[in-house]
């Protein structure tokens, strides 16, 4: 009798323990991914990455022109910050890097984010400070090409009249490949997770939860 | 009431964009409505041949915009966008439009067309079925 309560016991505990563990997500330090930079936030302040230390960084990398994937990303950044609680938005710092400086100066950054969350910081800076932050965090991107009627497949059956060459000039737009990951970095700075549009809110942000906890 | 509202309004609008033109069907379309700096946004919905004959998508228009059908690729982590003119649909298939897939994108956009509850009317030229003009709600996608 003594033997079997202590089996129940036993069995208990180890299933508690189970339970307690799959709460904790394993986050280990993701060397070589992330690092020290400096940029120009979407306030027009030249800021150091690791101003932003003893917070969490959700970071990303995308450009305003971009029509499909990054609002598509942006929305789902919006959604994932809104899981969390004000108190911990407070220790959350959502980055979104733009590999077009040249279009998406500050001032223009902060317009296009503020559509998702007035929280959300632009990071802009010259070609290369962007370079080097894309090459940090082993990422890439590359300039497909100027969308300025590029192409014979285009054709309007009632065109749009321009008013003069500049209106003209301002329809254009440079498109970019570039990679779609999400990068979840400590408030030591550290690199913890690369996610990507496809992970589900519920999960990223507990894992955004347990930095904030650590 | 506001998310019961928004959701009403929603399916209002997406009722108002299917569109049936003999042999092609479209549905659910509707565009994203846009940063109010933004020259660009998506468009995504379904457009169905339920013939018996494969048509091809010539060409897709609109005197509010410049419209284009890309295609989202991600390839080693990396998304590219994919110019997709000339795009065929099997009979009985569908060209599904949806986000990090195929989609429109609108670009030279005027804010003052670009507005959430406004229409814009899209035109889509197949080689069989001919000129088909829907008018697409502007929708705010990602709330």
């Amino acid at each position: 009798m003594l033997n079997k309560i202590l089996t129940i016991l036993l069995i208990t505990l180890l299933s508690n323990v189970n339970i307690a563990k799959s709460k904790v997500v394993n986050l280990p330090i993701l060397s070589g991914v992330g690092g020290e930079f400096t940029a120009v936030d979407s306030n027009g302040n030249t800021i150091e990455f690791n101003s932003y230390a003893g917070n969490v960084v959700v970071l990303a990398f995308g450009y305003t022109s971009c029509a499909d994937i990054c609002p598509f990303t942006l929305g789902y950044l919006k959604q994932l910050y809104n899981k969390l609680s004000s108190e911990e938005q407070q220790k959350v710092r959502m980055l979104f890097v733009t590999v077009d400086p040249e279009y998406d100066t500050p001032e223009h950054l902060k317009a296009f984010l503020g559509h998702f969350n007035e929280d959300f910081i632009g990071i802009s800076g010259s070609k290369e400070q962007t370079d080097y932050i894309v090459s940090l965090y082993q990422a890439e991107y590359n300039q497909l090409s100027a969308l300025g009627i590029p192409t014979e497949n285009i054709r309007r059956v009632q065109p749009k009249l321009f008013e003069d060459e500049s209106e003209a000039e301002e329809d254009t737009a440079t498109l970019f490949s570039h990679s779609v990951s999400i990068y979840l970095v400590d408030k030591d700075g550290f690199t913890r997770s690369v996610e990507y549009t496809g992970t589900p809110k519920d999960e990223f942000s507990a894992k955004i939860k347990q930095l904030i906890n650590e | 009431m506001k998310n019961l509202s928004s959701s009403l309004l929603f399916f209002v609008a997406m009722l108002f964009s299917v569109c049936s033109h003999a042999d092609i069907e479209t549905k659910e379309f509707r565009i994203i409505l846009a940063p109010a700096v933004a020259k660009s946004t998506a468009g995504y919905g379904v457009i169905k041949n339920v013939g018996a004959e494969a048509d091809t998508l010539i060409d897709i228009s609109s005197d509010a915009a410049m419209v284009m059908l890309h295609k989202t690729e991600i390839n080693l982590g990396m998304a590219q966008m994919i110019h997709m003119p000339n795009i065929v649909i099997e009979a009985g298939s569908e060209l599904v439009l949806e986000p990090m897939s195929f989609h429109l994108m609108l670009s030279g956009l005027s804010a003052e067309q670009f507005k959430q509850g406004e229409t814009i009317t899209l035109l889509l030229e197949f080689e069989k079925a001919g000129m088909i003009e829907i008018e697409v709600p502007i929708v705010p996608a990602w709330e």
